[in-house]
């Protein structure tokens, strides 16, 4: 049933890749169409089932951390909700991620989507934007969660509500930059490596302060330009942990959330030319 | 019944079975392990708060809510495994070595995270006053606006009888934006009459009102229902004195001054004894003219 369906979707994506041909504005149209697909396909891998899973760790939350966290139930919550919407957003970006390209070529879907006159970067964009919308959902309903879950525990509006939604938009940033590095990955390496070189990223992404004190502390100039580079040249990930304050009422400065917004896109069309480079590279006769 | 059904109600009784097995098993294996002493028990921290706040990655604040739930639950435990009527202030004999670690790894992985200070103000003092001073030192530093952390920090000064770094600490405090009016004539009250009534009642009120915490304002609560007894029974004593005036002897039951607390609407039960703050009967030392809490029924604290 799935493989039919997935047969059908395809049919309809290259369709869409057909009229694209009359169109005006047939680029945007192609990647527009194969987003939707990749949406489409990510909900038909129930995807967003890990939201029922969050569903029940708030509710579970919201009725039992009062007991536990002496009062600081509000705290807790949106702590608990952002970061579970962070390590979510993060396995999804990761796993379907790396598997975006990977399974179109296992399938050789991606024949069929080749022999029609879609560019390789079209492709790739459109699978990245595809999975950007699955987390755009995700996100948000998780926000709507967290909220709800306030609404819930302060027994009616509460103050925090609104300033979760900032720190909201910067995980969802987060998650973009995220999913851009797993496809960059999975677009001339195994899923399983992918993976590991994403979460990796993930992680050495969050200690980038430290890199920048390592560089600043050590003695020998080349390994002092060494983790100066390495500072600059992974993404700064730290920049978007805003969990935290927003937990205490704290919301980010408009100018920092253009700042780091700005960032993730300049990062992002960096990562994904480079994946359009390696991946129109790549040999599928 | 054919085969496939079969099959799913066998495999389905497998999972039923053997799980309820091995939750049998899991009950049993507890039984055999060796009995520990509670209070000798005590579980070590997974890592140190510097490392804690580097391996948190973006979820230090969740991790702070781990550390502080796990505080919480640590004084728990050892509450429960203690015997008798334990004061939220005074837990030096449960061997809390782990408290101010805990409370230290929860305040660097969220050094916004007020509470934790404010407990530790709390309840470290009796176990080990400096790193009660230290942990609310590091909270003012990165609170420099939280009053409350002054406040905090004046208590443990003012329970050390450090009556002048007391009255200072509430001074600095009365300069931050927002601070109450209180911490300006806390500073001037502690200054005159440090280890006063009226000072104590004052800090225990003002704890009361601001804390989030409901272990604190417990405590706080109960420190004022002591001030309250140690007036009643400063009051009683003065009864006792205009009787003894009156008479030439000491009352050798509450009986005898009926009329008196009547008059005066002290409240009493039906034997006449005067009520304490916590609704128990007060005892009276037959023909001594003196008056004590009854500690089998009372929940005013003792010390």
């Amino acid at each position: 049933m799935d493989a039919q369906l997935r047969t059908l979707d395809t049919a309809q994506a290259t369709t869409h890749y057909e009229k694209s041909k009359l169109g005006g504005s047939g680029s945007l149209w192609r990647m527009s169409a194969i987003a939707r697909n990749a949406f489409r396909e990510a909900v038909r891998d129930r995807v967003l089932y890990n939201l029922v899973l969050f569903v029940l760790l708030l509710t579970a939350a919201s009725i039992f951390i009062g007991e536990l966290s002496g009062g600081q139930e509000r705290k807790v919550i949106v702590d608990l909700g952002l970061s579970a919407m962070l390590l979510f957003g993060m396995f999804i970006a990761i796993f379907v991620g790396v598997g975006l390209v990977y399974k179109e070529i296992e399938r050789r879907t991606i024949y069929a989507v080749f022999s029609k006159p879609v560019g390789r970067g079209e492709f790739l964009v459109g699978k990245y934007l595809g999975l950007c919308l699955t987390l755009l959902v995700n996100v948000l309903v998780m926000g709507v969660g967290v909220s709800v879950a306030l609404l819930y525990v302060s027994r009616g509006w509460d103050p925090l509500i609104p300033t979760i939604w900032p720190a909201v938009l910067l995980i969802y940033l987060e998650l973009m930059l995220l999913t851009a590095v797993a496809l960059l990955f999975s677009s001339f390496s195994s899923p399983a490596l992918s993976a590991l070189l994403t979460f990796l990223t993930f992680v050495i992404g969050h200690f980038s302060a430290d890199l920048k004190t390592l560089a600043v502390s050590l003695g020998s100039t080349g390994a002092r330009l060494f983790f100066t580079a390495l500072y600059y040249l992974l993404p700064n990930l730290s920049n978007y942990s805003f969990i935290t304050p927003a937990a205490h009422g704290r919301t980010p400065a408009a100018g920092f959330v253009f700042a780091t917004a700005f960032y993730a896109f300049v990062y992002i069309a960096v990562i994904l030319a480079a994946a359009t480079l390696i991946f129109s590279r790549r040999n599928f006769k | 019944m054919n085969n496939e059904r079969l099959k799913s109600i066998t495999l389905g009784l497998i999972v039923v079975v053997g799980m309820s097995c091995a939750a049998l098993l899991v009950r049993w294996t507890d039984t055999l392990r060796p009995p520990v002493d509670p209070n000798a028990m005590d579980e070590s921290l997974y890592l140190n708060d510097k490392t804690a706040r580097r391996m948190s990655l973006g979820f230090n604040g969740l991790a702070a809510d781990w550390y502080w739930m796990r505080s919480l639950q640590y004084v728990g435990k050892k509450l429960i495994n203690s015997t008798g009527d334990i004061s939220l202030d005074d837990l030096s004999g449960l061997n809390m070595k782990l408290l101010a670690p805990l409370l230290d790894t929860a305040t660097t992985l969220d050094p916004e995270f007020i509470e934790p200070y404010e407990y530790g103000a709390v309840v470290l003092p009796a176990i080990d006053v400096q790193q009660a001073i230290r942990l609310t030192e590091k909270g003012i530093k990165a609170n420099p606006n939280a009053w409350r952390l002054y406040h905090h920090l004046g208590y443990i000064y003012w329970r050390q009888g450090q009556y002048q770094l007391a009255s200072e600490t509430y001074a600095r405090g009365a300069q931050v934006p927002g601070a109450p009016a209180w911490m300006e004539a806390m500073t001037a009250k502690i200054q005159s009459e440090g280890g006063s009534r009226s000072t104590a009642r004052e800090i225990y009120a003002r704890m009361y009102e601001q804390s989030t915490d409901d272990q604190v304002r417990r405590m706080a609560s109960k420190h004022l229902m002591r001030l309250d007894s140690l007036d009643q029974q400063d009051g009683l004593r003065k009864v006792f004195a205009a009787y003894q005036a009156r008479t030439g002897r000491c009352p050798d039951s509450w009986r005898e001054l009926g009329p008196i607390f009547r008059a005066v609407g002290i409240p009493m039960d039906q034997a006449a004894a005067p009520l304490d703050p916590s609704g128990a009967p007060y005892l009276l030392k037959a023909g001594a003219c003196e008056v004590e809490l009854d500690r089998k029924t009372t929940k005013v604290p003792l010390k």
